[in-house]
């Protein structure tokens, strides 16, 4: 699944065209992009209903059995009670948590782990190249969802923790190759060579010197890595090889399908958490499409004038 | 030719390291097939026939690990898979397997190729009419369909289609129970009308990337200087678009497509899941579940080399399409 | 979705008896020709389809082995017969099968059976004393096919046929395994065993055109669907009444569910969950009858190594404040019973049970007062709660409901319970070893609440901790009870159920494991076309698809209506 997504979104190569300007470049101009913005406005409500759970709602233990079962929507329940007796509206904001969490950790440490391994890579070259990128391509053609479920499966069931590092150990790899392939790209740019030629130490170099100038394409890597943690934790805990007693949307999408949600007759059940999911998905998604856009001019949509041009 | 030898050096480290990966991994964790089949009959069978049991179909936990592992690597690749020792004990993998291939292949297979075809040509005519309005809308609408989760799209692919219309399409299996195989209009319909949710979702969920990717390498190539020339010499816009900008934004296309294989494979697992479809995904989530060695290791083998195989193709293809590619290795 | 592992308990067979006397049982008569007020046993006219709808979670495998323990439940039964029929929900009444009689030594350790005349193999060869004797002596000389340990465990010596008599030889008494030799183990034909792969390898043989003495034939099968026709050659004459059986594959309950509501299939075997809104509502001729036959309980880790679980008090507070009803509602849908603190299965045992002991121990309802007393005598309360965990089966949706429900039961007296879900594999290297606070589980039963208590409770089936138990997880020791046990299998009927009281009071005093619910043997039925059912006035076999050789007599018993 998944990474079916993260791959082609993020697969144009982004071109060598990053200019020295920094952070403060990329992130002004992911501000004016549309597409940008939507995503970065789902992101913020999810995270503040992920901070502030308890304004949204007055359910204080989401899993609690408290309420009659299986309650179609009203003032009381605004989604309705699941078959055990909770309220879905507590549940989906309570969950916001544990999804965010996972994409935001899963993703920063693979990031952190595609940047070592790839820029590495890349930077070193020879043997520590040929070693690093064969482990790299190794791990990028290995299926690995089915490895996914059979270590979930046998690793005592998905802690937290387990599901963290499963997630981290097989998203790292397609964001190492790219990065190797940008640091490649600029090895022997002036800037390098002159940083060299000042005698700087090769860490100095790879951390303020070459990272710098990498620093969309690494936010547009985070942003696909956590995309593919997201919708890979989701799917597993939909599978059943999550922790069952967490609060998470793939946790309540487990249980609304082992109770057949769709077949008695309460649908929001199974498909608010989905539809979660998918949301928080989509504005990931929107925010990298986004940095393609942002790092190659030539993507961005175009006015209606130019545009007479191009059908000549 | 140096080339060539370094994708199968690649192409043979990467399918031992996956199935080493697959024999340690279940090995050195929990649970064991005596005690899956213990509890598959209710503590009813006494453990000692069952030990016997699995040793007749030729489970031989206390054999040095090593041994068995080379035995494994040896069985791997000579094709004697073995027998299931799970929950359907004593059926050869192979027979397994060959029962549950072609419904992946038919299903997941034709879906995939099917959205990449469309998914490209989209892409193709949407970069070809930049700024009309149908380029306008479509790269947003489909970076949101590549984001959702495909079990979300089956889930309610199935409740609008399945459950609100009182079944008018089937929401799992492959083919109506009561029916026998064979090569009756009424045996392949029922195929097909099974068919048309789980590859819906599949379509849905995977055809956004190939747009997006199809539409961005276009537009790259179409600022190139040889489109520009072809322009210049008056050729038609057919030609531009087909022998001139398509094929060359093809390439890299190509090669994400084979990659894409083994996320397919993953996709097929939760697709198949979602539709009780009886494909190789689904006997792999059956094969964990009942600790079923055998079946686990050469389902896992195979998946690995489908992808390897793919990619080895691409990339002999690639190679071949575009000598630059060959210089970079 | 998939498993919702509603634990469909059946199963039967103490198999590892070891210590046992003798044991009467109270008639060898067949108590099936009594007419009962519908008259099942009428004789019926012909025709008709059965469909069957019982999840499995694959597709079939078509191989008929009847030792295969994989795939066992789709040929015993249908295809092969035992010797006697014992009905587990009718005081063990036993009707003859392919034995049409047989008599016990006076020492209970010989037995000698008659073989039914005018019996035909389906493919038409005659059957004889030499295939039964055949059958055991295969189970000897394959021990991976001797499921019930008959060979190994029960002290079987020889078994010879001559004439049409057949006699076994045991080492010791083993009236107690009556059950698994004469009720389990189906016969199979000399004639296609003796040659061939089957011959070669009979353990591992698919049989995939199997040959028996049962009412039905396989013809054909498909991954997807068995479908099962009439016998032509079946020795009761005149049955099977029901001409075809359909059993399709289905991977999920959640079809197979919507087919018996829609009558698509008429007999099933799995939970239904809200089953009053989802079955029964949709149909009249819709129903369900789910016997309950063993217990689904808190089993705590007795041993002194942990310190609150096998402290008493700790115990008796957790038996005391548990509303086994509410979890029964709640957690299992109102569709499993609750269960009682003296383990004992009602209304299937109920001659077994004491219902004065259960009010004057002080467990008739739920008490929070006088839970939260016993620990605070402990040392433990709401302010300064125990903690505990507890391990379950991942994907037992039910249990997890269950525990859910008691997690919030045990909070006000001060006990913080963690449930903890385990991948099977994992949980059964816990339970097993020992590894655990508190376990959720339960365990196979068998035709006298005996047969369940002992495995449990049986200081034999235990081990010390880090050593696989058989049975007796909790690893409770008590050479009273034991002694009990122990008596068991020599006693008369009345001194048996005096017995069995004796230990359910045991298990009040000491409360070795806190049962909570009883798991049921699953079955819904649809009358629109098909009679004979059983049903809780005439509990003639155990109803489910899964129960063996039961789907003998269910099978010989249906007929279709519209044919008459």
């Amino acid at each position: 699944m998944t990474s079916l997504l993260v791959q082609p979104t993020a697969a144009t190569p982004a071109p060598a065209t990053t200019s020295r300007r920094g952070r403060g470049g990329a992130l002004a101009s992911l501000l004016r992009n549309r597409k940008a913005t939507v995503g970065l406005a789902i992101f913020l409500v999810f995270c503040v209903l992920a901070a502030v759970p308890q304004l949204f709602t007055s359910v204080r233990d989401p899993n609690a059995l408290s309420f009659v079962p299986s309650q179609q929507p009203s003032g009381a329940h605004w989604l309705g009670t699941t078959a055990l007796g909770q309220d879905i509206w507590a549940q989906l904001v309570y969950g916001a948590r544990q999804s965010l969490v996972i994409a935001l950790v899963a993703g920063l440490c693979a990031t952190v782990l595609s940047v070592l391994i790839g820029v590495s890579a890349a930077y070193l070259g020879g043997v520590a190249d040929e070693a690093l990128s064969m482990l790299t391509n190794v791990f990028l053609v290995i299926p690995t969802f089915p490895l996914i479920i059979v270590l979930a499966t046998y690793a005592g069931k998905g802690t937290l923790l387990v599901v963290l590092i499963v997630l981290v150990v097989t998203g790292w790899s397609y964001g190492a190759n790219q990065l190797r392939a940008q640091a490649l790209s600029m090895r022997n740019r002036d800037f390098l060579e002159s940083a060299r030629v000042r005698g700087e130490r090769r860490s100095y170099i790879i951390v303020f010197e070459v990272l710098p100038t990498m620093t969309s394409l690494i936010l547009a890597n985070f942003l696909g890595a956590a995309l593919y943690s997201v919708l890979t934790a989701a799917g597993l805990q939909f599978l059943g090889l999550g922790d069952p007693n967490s609060i998470s949307w793939g946790t309540m999408l487990y249980w609304s399908q082992s109770q057949q949600a769709l077949q008695t007759g309460m649908p929001l059940w199974a498909i608010a958490p989905g539809a979660c999911v998918a949301l928080l998905g989509v504005s990931f998604a929107l925010m990298n499409y986004a940095f393609d856009e942002i790092s190659n001019p030539a993507l961005r949509p175009v006015r209606r004038n130019r545009a007479r041009r191009t059908h000549s | 030719m140096n080339y060539v030898l370094r994708r199968l050096g690649f192409f043979v480290l990467t399918l031992w390291a996956a199935l080493t990966l697959n024999f340690f991994i279940p090995k050195f964790m929990p649970g064991s097939p005596i005690n899956a089949l213990r509890d598959r009959t209710r503590g009813k069978v006494s453990p000692a026939a069952l030990q016997q049991m699995l040793t007749a179909y030729g489970f031989k936990p206390h054999q040095n690990l090593f041994v068995q592992y080379l035995n494994y690597l040896g069985d791997m690749f000579s094709g004697h898979w073995g027998v299931s020792i799970g929950a359907t004990l004593g059926t050869p993998v192979s027979t397994l397997i060959g029962q549950a291939l072609p419904w992946t292949l038919g299903l997941v297979g034709i879906a995939t190729v099917l959205a990449f075809v469309l998914g490209s040509l989209i892409g193709i005519v949407a970069a070809w009419r930049r700024g009309g309005k149908v380029d306008s809308i479509l790269p947003s609408v489909f970076v949101v369909t590549s984001a959702l989760p495909y079990f979300w799209v089956g889930l309610l692919l199935i409740l609008m289609l399945s459950v609100w219309t009182n079944g008018f399409l089937p929401s799992d299996f492959n083919y109506d129970n009561t029916l026998q195989p064979s090569l009756s209009p009424g045996f392949i319909g029922s195929v097909l009308k099974h068919a048309i949710l789980p590859a819906g979702t599949i379509l849905i969920t995977s055809i956004g990337g190939w747009i997006l990717t199809m539409r961005n390498n276009m537009i790259t190539t179409l600022a190139e200087d040889y489109v520009r020339m072809g322009r210049a010499k008056g050729l038609s816009n057919r030609r531009i678009m087909y022998g001139y900008a398509a094929r060359n934004a093809m390439l890299p296309n190509l090669s994400g497509f084979a990659m894409s294989l083994g996320f397919v494979i993953s996709g097929a697992i939760l697709v198949e899941y979602v539709f009780n479809y009886p494909g190789l995904g689904y006997l792999l989530y059956n094969a964990v579940q009942n600790t079923d060695y055998p079946l686990m290791q050469a389902l896992f083998m195979l998946f690995t080399a489908a992808v390897l195989i793919a990619v080895l193709l691409c990339d002999f293809a690639t190679a071949w399409l575009d000598p630059r590619a060959r210089a970079k290795g | 979705m998939r498993r919702t592992k509603t634990l469909a308990v059946i199963m039967v067979a103490g198999l590892l008896l070891t210590a046992c006397g003798s044991n009467s049982t109270p008639s060898h008569n067949s108590t099936t020709t009594n007419s009962t007020p519908d008259d099942i046993n009428a004789p019926r006219k012909k025709g008709g389809t059965v469909t069957i709808s019982n999840e499995q979670g694959q597709t079939w495998t078509c191989q008929f082995n009847p030792f295969n323990p994989a795939n066992y439940l789709e040929s015993v039964g249908f295809v092969y017969e035992p010797l006697v029929f014992v009905d587990l929900l009718n005081n063990q009444a036993e009707t003859p099968m392919l034995a049409s009689s047989y008599q016990w030594s006076a020492d209970k350790k010989s037995i000698v059976f008659t073989i039914r005349d005018g019996v035909t193999w389906s493919d038409g060869q005659p059957f004889s004393a030499d295939d039964v004797a055949f059958t055991f002596n295969l189970l000897k000389q394959y021990p991976a096919m001797d499921l019930y340990s008959l060979w190994t465990g029960a002290g079987l010596q020889s078994v010879t046929a001559s004439g049409n008599k057949v006699t076994m030889n045991f080492s010791q008494a083993a009236q107690p395994y009556f059950f698994n030799f004469a009720n389990q183990v189906g016969i199979i034909p000399k004639h296609i065993w003796s040659t061939g792969d089957a011959a070669a390898h009979p353990d591992t043989w698919t049989d995939t055109n199997p040959v028996g003495t049962g009412p039905f034939m396989v013809s054909p099968c498909s991954a997807n669907n068995i479908q099962y026709v009439a016998n032509p050659h079946y020795w009761q004459a005149g049955k099977p009444y029901i001409q075809k059986v359909e059993y399709p594959a289905y991977l999920d309950n959640g079809p197979a569910n919507l087919d018996l509501a829609n009558n698509k299939a008429q007999w099933g075997s799995q939970f239904i969950p809200g089953i009053k809104q989802f079955y029964l509502a949709k149909s009249a001729n819709n129903h369900t009858w789910s016997p309950p036959v063993t217990n689904v309980a808190i089993f705590p880790n007795l041993d002194p190594s942990h310190a609150a679980t096998s402290k008493l008090a700790v115990r008796q507070a957790i038996a005391s404040a548990i509303d086994r009803s509410k979890v029964a509602l709640i957690g299992e849908g109102g569709q499993q019973p609750a269960a009682n603190q003296t383990g004992i299965v009602t209304p299937t045992f109920s001659k077994y049970y004491d219902a004065s002991a259960v009010s004057s121990a002080g467990y008739a309802k739920p008490n929070t007062a006088k839970a939260t007393q016993l620990m605070a005598s402990a040392g433990y309360s709401k302010s300064n709660p125990l903690k505990l965990s507890i391990i379950t089966i991942t994907g037992y949706t039910d249990w997890a409901a269950s525990l859910a429900v008691i997690k919030q039961e045990l909070a006000p007296i001060g006990i913080d319970l963690t449930i903890t879900p385990l991948a099977q594999q994992t949980f059964d290297d816990k339970l097993f070893n020992g590894d655990f606070d508190l376990a959720y589980y339960g365990e196979p039963g068998g035709p006298t609440p005996y047969y369940e208590l002992r495995q449990i409770l049986y200081s034999k089936n235990s081990a010390p901790i880090g050593k696989q138990a058989s049975f007796n997880y909790e690893r409770y020791l008590n050479p009273d009870v034991d002694k009990l046990f122990d008596q068991y299998a020599a006693a008369d009927d009345a001194t048996q159920v005096s017995l069995m009281k004796q230990i359910g009071a045991a298990m009040l005093r000491d409360v070795p494991i806190i049962p909570v619910t009883e798991s049921v043997d699953w079955f819904q039925y649809n009358t629109t076309d098909i009679g004979g059912w059983p049903t809780e006035d005439n509990p003639y076999a155990q109803p489910s698809a899964f129960s063996v050789p039961d789907t003998g007599q269910v099978l010989t018993h249906l007929y279709s209506k519209s044919a008459q």
